[in-house]
């Protein structure tokens, strides 16, 4: 491959395993600090503890279980600013969050959503398994179950949230939701190769792809300094 | 005070058709600043935050919360001021 540009370079923060509530603590503040231009994209990758989370479109009635197992299972709810319904995120499940200005990537909200899709429809393909988009219902499928799902937050034209693939994560779990308010199937890449894929493998394959379709080569940041990021 | 209304206009979102109203961040009648978010809008998964496009004061809001607005629809008029 020769480009004739250079790519963007972009920090990825790698989280590993962390609970939803700092992580979403520290996505608002970094958000905050691209927009005021004191820092450039950068691109969070982390594997969320149990948790549910309600979007602008979800409703407690999408929750299928009372408080009391939520409490057994050791489960948190989250109500947040991001499109979409419920969404669950979990062990197995890599979740990546783009903290990127829109005004530098086309101005385009749909595009920018139909980029993150491509993504995770490469990685898929790298094990074998073939994603697709499915018109008028953001996320990537296979065979009408849902594998990946997605839900941005744009503000001054900064993104937040983005979106969570499902490499190995726990069925119960899922089946405790009714995302969009209709019984939507969730999927891993485990269930789907009947075999298990490393989570280390999948995120670097994201990475790859993410930087092949966005243009962009990623330089590691860590983590403990972006915390302390003013 | 009293000049010319502004209309708040849905910006273009890139190849974006509609979108549904969440929810105003302001009142009729709220002083804004330009740049001040006034509403939420959700399309695609994505929630789209628009900002005011003047200082001034928040006159009239033409959408309600669930409606939707087609690309360059007028969202709400304000005031121009200080």
């Amino acid at each position: 491959m020769n480009s004739s540009r250079a790519r963007e370079r972009v920090r990825h923060v790698p989280l590993g395993r962390a609970d939803y509530g700092p992580t979403l603590e520290l996505q608002r503040r970094l958000h905050a600090e691209r927009v005021g231009g004191g820092i450039g994209d950068l691109v969070i990758t982390v594997e969320h503890e149990p948790v549910f989370t309600l979007g602008r479109s979800g409703g407690r009635d999408h929750l299928l279980v009372s408080s009391e197992v939520l409490q057994r299972e050791g489960i948190a709810v989250y109500k947040v600013e991001r499109g979409g319904g419920i969404t669950y995120h979990g062990p197995g499940q890599l979740v990546a969050y783009p903290i990127i200005d829109l005004r530098e990537h086309g101005r385009s909200v749909k595009t920018f959503v139909e980029r993150l899709e491509e993504t995770v429809i490469r990685v898929l393909r790298r094990f074998g398994v073939v994603g697709e988009q499915k018109p008028g219902y953001p996320g990537v499928w296979v065979n009408g179950r849902k594998v990946a799902s997605i839900g941005i937050y744009v503000k001054n034209w900064v993104t937040r949230h983005g979106l969570a693939l499902n490499v190995a994560a726990n069925p119960a779990h899922f089946a405790m939701i009714r995302p969009c308010g209709l019984p939507v199937e969730a999927v891993s890449i485990r269930d789907l190769r009947e075999a298990s894929v490393p989570m280390e493998i999948v995120r670097e394959a994201l990475l790859a792809e993410m930087g092949s379709v966005f243009d962009w080569t990623f330089e590691e940041a860590d983590p403990e300094e972006v915390g302390e990021m003013r | 005070m009293g000049e010319k209304k502004i209309a708040v206009r849905l910006p273009d979102l890139g190849e974006v058709d509609e979108v549904r109203v969440v929810q105003w961040l302001k009142d009729a009648g709220d002083s804004i600043e330009q740049g001040e978010d006034l509403l939420e809008v959700e399309t695609e998964k994505t929630t789209f935050v628009v900002p005011a496009p003047a200082t001034g004061r928040l006159v009239h809001l033409a959408v309600a919360e669930g409606a939707r607005v087609e690309r360059g629809g007028i969202l709400g008029e304000l005031e121009p001021g200080t």
